[in-house]
């Protein structure tokens, strides 16, 4: 009896050890995680555009997570970040501007590393406490540059100076969006 | 009224020329006890199987069994099952299910007996046999004798007219199979139930026993009285092998040609040898050999074992030296640890506390295989567990090569093992269709090929038949001659009496008395031989039924008596 | 004396089986909680007081590593406690570990008693009247296998006393098991043959077998699974109408305590209660009639 146990505590703190190696271990204050600089624009850096809208919820109000029907978390107008202006740092890709946009604005974030799924390259999976599947089963977000929705990952695309890059929430697998799924995925 | 008539009936297994059952005739009447004996392989099994309709063996038959005078094929089928009940020699393997009541009901289920019905005719057949302690526990944690009793309540719940038993106590120890065949009786007796049983240990049965049939290889050589076993063998087959399974009674009797009653029991056996015979020659003088120069193959001193850390200690204490060169039987109670301390001989398990040497050399001295290799060789319960390959002479093949000769070379030394044990017929058969005999010798064949020095047999006369055990001493003797030291672990005092050098008594943990078997068995008035029983207060120190046949034809008979020995 | 004993399998059976599913089913801090509490004293009760208190030591630190790892997985909630390589750590993610680790360690309690309660022949006789050809074969396997085991050691030690065999390293012990398994399986093979001997010369085959069981079913049993069958009945209707609804994202919610909440506690309070209602019942019974002795 007492050997089984033993085993027990053991296995869950070499899990817990594991998980904590997998995440690494980088501790950040708060104040610190949204100290951002955001580079100041002058005439000859290279500047994208970024907007975060969720305007299609507003249309699927009644599919909305209870918990997340407040202005807070779904703004009257949809709009969480208006169209801004960054400037664009060489290499940049669509993740790492709207990574240091919502810092900057202490939005809050959660993305899945590019480790850990399949398609190599960052997934969002909730921005401002709106998450996929939080309105219907076929929502979540998507993003679109230059009015056209790229099909790979937000981390692997590269900006250019001039781009419009747009995150949009979507309540049925972009339909609502206007995209067509299947010339994207052609 | 005949209960179950044979006629003219033969038998020969698929396959096979020789006929396995030659024109047999029989009636067995209502409610009588019937012994069946017979060398092993001489047909008893497959006449036994012959009368269960579910368990008749395949091939061609001819003549008929008859059941209360209809043929047991055209039987219907559930009377065949409720009627004929079918008792195997295995406990182990006759156990269906996990539960002792439910092994009690499964033959009920079976015949779509409702619940009451099965609750009461369980508690009836508890209370018969009084298991009733026993009912809710699981059935592997039984002991074999107990088993056994289980798979007969089990088979007795169904009130069969007949009950067929094919050698029920030749996996059991002494004291369980006395228990079992009393219990036979008394179902006899007390139900009227008749009762068929083949089996070798005719000491107990055959005083029972209504009705003894002696067989003879496919053939029923005679058909008697239990009193009449004795003379109708000697007159008929002198050289027959049963002769050498009869109860010491009926052995001493025809041994000194005695002449009217044959006894049967012990006390039937003491009342024959005082009426008759004189004893002007008290006995034998036995003289202590002495063992001091003898080198020790093995000694422990005080040697304590346990399998866990929270059960009673299996050894306590115990200590005890075996001599080279002798043969040493080991005898105890059932459970009382005798193969826990082959299995610490063995090395298998090791001591927590006490001294354990080999050949002077401390056990934990031998790495490696240097223990066993041609020093140490043991041969466990069921000598079937040492066989790995489909056939005795591929694994006999396979034993000399791992021993390191080459392969023209094995075959040479199988070959002469084999011819020595005659095994050699047996050598390409499947080591698990060995009969007990044939597969102890087949055994001892693995073992000689690693030239041990020192052999430890567990109950290696288990379930084998009296000539079949004076086949296996022989072997013995001869190992012994080249050298071999032989430790058995044995309930047969029979056995111990007659071929051992030195007896030792095991109780409570420890080794209680060790000396040669004519002292061990006649101080020991309990745990001893049938014979010693006979000769006690007429001969000192007759301990095997020849030497009290010796001691009586020294002495003569008595005036007035009516043996003409 | 065990309450459960005393009861036809069918009653503990379905007793357990409702309190792990209503367990397993909900995030209800309140629910969960009585959940937890009741299970480690039917434990408590059914398997020793010392036993469970001892076991808890082990529990808590693997309820504290359950609550811990869930944050580094889950980073909604607006309580930020602080970032781990970018990703927040919240309070809201925290008490939801508390709350999941709390179910698992309940569940885990309640399988402790479950496995104390039901012995295999119990949960033979639960399966003889639906599938009896099932239940002989369970309860075949459950006699079978110590058999198996015990046949495997003898044979393992028969080998090793033969010594003929290579003892060295992993190779070879992996070629020792082989060896004695291929025995083993001989051995079995060989047994089970007279096994089926033995079942046939019993009639096993025929026509219309019944299945026997030497527990009954009595009124008691019938009360106590109907009082089970009924609580979680309505334990499930408040729980579609939304009672038991609770979330940890974004923000923890506030428990509820109107009258269809209020209601669910009870009698979740009153099914997760019953087992240990049912001992204190018994052993104050049995003293009473011990003392009539």
């Amino acid at each position: 009896m007492k050997g089984w146990k033993k085993d027990l505590i053991a296995l869950a703190v070499v899990a817990f050890l594991i998980a904590l190696l997998c995440v690494g271990t980088k501790f950040q204050s708060v104040d610190d995680y949204y100290l951002t600089h955001i580079d100041d624009i002058t005439p000859e850096s290279e500047t994208v555009f970024l907007s975060i809208e969720c305007k299609t919820v507003l249309n699927n109000y009644d599919d909305l997570d209870e918990a997340l029907k407040e202005e807070k978390y779904v703004p009257k107008d949809g709009v969480i970040l208006p169209r801004t202006e960054y400037v664009l740092r060489n290499g940049d890709t669509v993740f790492d501007i709207l990574d240091r946009a919502v810092r900057y604005n202490k939005i809050q974030m959660e993305y899945r590393g590019a480790s850990e799924n399949a398609y190599g390259s960052a997934y969002i999976r909730g921005i401002n406490f709106l998450y996929e599947f939080s309105c219907g089963p076929l929502s979540g977000w998507t993003y679109r540059v230059n009015g056209e929705f790229p099909n790979y990952g937000c981390s692997k695309y590269r900006l250019s100076d001039g781009d419009v890059v747009e995150w949009l929430y979507t309540c049925d697998l972009g339909r609502d969006l206007d995209m067509d799924m299947y010339e994207s995925v052609r | 009224m005949a209960v179950i008539e044979i006629e003219n009936l033969s038998f020969t297994y698929t396959g096979k020329t020789e006929k396995a059952l030659d024109n047999i005739n029989l009636k067995i009447g209502n409610g009588e006890f019937v012994v069946l004996c017979g060398e092993s392989g001489c047909g008893k099994t497959t006449l036994l199987r012959l009368l269960k309709r579910s368990l008749a063996p395949v091939g061609e038959k001819s003549g008929r069994v008859l059941y209360n005078g209809v043929e047991i094929s055209e039987l219907d089928e559930r009377k065949s099952v409720t009627d004929i009940g079918f008792v195997a020699q295995n406990p182990e393997n006759g156990i269906v299910t996990d539960k002792v009541y439910h092994e009690l009901a499964f033959g009920l289920e079976n015949l779509g007996v409702d619940s009451d019905e099965i609750r009461r005719r369980v508690a009836e057949v508890c209370g018969f046999f009084g298991i009733g302690e026993w009912y809710r526990r699981d059935a592997f944690s039984l002991s074999g004798g107990q088993k056994q009793l289980l798979s007969l309540a089990s088979v007795m719940v169904m009130r069969p007219e007949v009950l067929i038993l094919d050698e029920p106590t030749a996996q059991l120890d002494p004291i369980a199979a006395s228990d079992f065949i009393a219990t036979l009786k008394k179902i006899n007796e007390e139900l009227g139930t008749t009762v068929i049983l083949s089996e070798h240990r005719l000491e107990e049965v055959l005083p029972l026993a209504d009705k003894a049939v002696i067989m003879n290889r496919a053939e029923i050589l005679t058909c008697c009285t239990p009193r009449e076993a004795g003379a109708k063998l000697r007159e008929l087959a002198p050289e027959h092998k049963m002769n050498y399974s009869l109860p010491s009674a009926v052995k001493i009797f025809s041994a000194l040609g005695g002449d009217g009653e044959c006894p049967l029991t012990v006390r039937e056996g003491k009342n024959f040898l005082e009426n008759n015979y004189g004893n002007v020659y008290g006995g034998y003088d036995v003289e202590k050999e002495d063992y001091s120069a003898r080198e020790k193959a093995i000694e422990i001193s005080g040697g304590f074992f346990r399998y866990e850390r929270e059960t009673p200690d299996v050894l306590s204490g115990l200590d005890i030296t075996v001599y080279e060169k002798e043969i040493l039987c080991i005898l105890g109670g059932n459970g009382a640890g005798k193969t826990t301390l082959l299995k610490i001989m063995s090395g298998v398990k090791r001591l927590y506390r006490g001294k354990m040497r080999v050949w002077e050399k401390k056990i934990k001295e031998y790495g490696g295989n240097s223990l066993y290799l041609n020093n140490i060789a043991a041969v466990p319960q069921d000598p079937r567990t040492l066989f790995v390959k489909n056939s005795l002479r591929a694994d006999l093949l396979q034993t000399a090569c791992l021993m390191g000769s080459d392969k023209a070379q094995a075959e040479k030394k199988v070959g002469e093992i084999a011819e020595k044990l005659s095994v050699s017929h047996l050598l390409d058969m499947h080591p698990f269709d060995l009969s007990g005999g044939e597969i102890q010798k087949a055994a001892f064949a693995k073992l000689l090929l690693t030239s041990p020095r020192i052999i430890l047999l567990d109950e290696p006369t288990k379930g084998i038949d009296g000539y079949s055990k004076k086949v296996f001493a022989e072997m013995l003797y001869e190992l012994k001659a080249q050298g071999v030291t032989v430790v058995i672990v044995t309930h047969d005092a029979e056995f111990a009496a007659e071929y051992s050098d030195r007896c030792a008594m095991f109780f409570d943990g420890q080794i209680v008395s060790a000396d040669n078997p004519v002292n061990f068995f006649s101080t020991n008035s309990y745990y001893t031989t049938a014979a010693s029983r006979i000769s006690r207060g007429l001969y000192r120190n007759a301990v095997t039924a020849d030497m009290v046949v010796e001691l009586a034809r020294k002495n003569g008979t008595r005036k007035g008596s009516g043996a003409n020995g | 004396m065990k309450a459960f004993d005393n009861f036809h399998p069918v009653a503990p059976f379905l007793y357990f089986a409702a309190v792990i599913f209503v367990t397993m089913f909900t995030t209800h801090p309140i629910l969960l909680g009585v959940s937890f509490a009741c299970a480690v004293f039917t434990c408590g009760m059914i398997t020793g007081a010392k036993k469970t208190l001892k076991s808890l030591l082990y529990a808590l630190p693997v309820m504290i590593v359950i609550a811990l790892t869930n944050p580094l997985f889950s980073h909604n909630g607006v309580t930020i406690l602080f970032y781990l390589n970018g990703n927040p750590v919240t309070k809201e993610a925290v008490l939801y570990g508390v709350d999941i680790s709390v179910m698992i360690t309940s569940v885990f309690y309640w399988f402790k008693s479950y496995h104390a309660v039901m012995s295999g022949d119990k949960f033979v006789c639960l399966f003889g009247s639906v599938a009896p050809k099932l239940a002989l074969l369970l309860s075949m396997t459950l006699g079978f296998l110590p058999k198996l085991k015990r046949k495997y050691r003898e044979i393992d030690d028969a080998q090793k006393a033969l010594g003929i065999y290579s003892r060295k390293g992993y190779l070879d012990k992996i070629r020792s098991k082989i060896r004695v398994l291929g025995i083993l399986v001989t051995c079995g093979l060989e047994s089970s043959v007279e096994t089926a001997d033995s079942m046939r010369a019993r009639g096993y085959g025929l026509k219309g077998r019944t299945s026997y069981s030497v527990f009954r079913f009595t009124f008691a049993d019938a009360a106590f699974v109907f009082f089970t069958v009924a609580l979680t009945a309505v334990i499930c209707f408040l729980a579609y109408k939304g009672a038991a609804d609770f979330r940890f994202y974004p923000t923890v919610k506030e428990i509820n305590f109107g009258l269809e909440s209020a209601a669910l506690y009870l009698s979740a309070l009153l099914l997760s209660a019953a087992g240990i209602f049912c001992e204190i019942k018994e052993n104050t019974v049995w003293r009473l009639l011990k003392s009539k002795i």
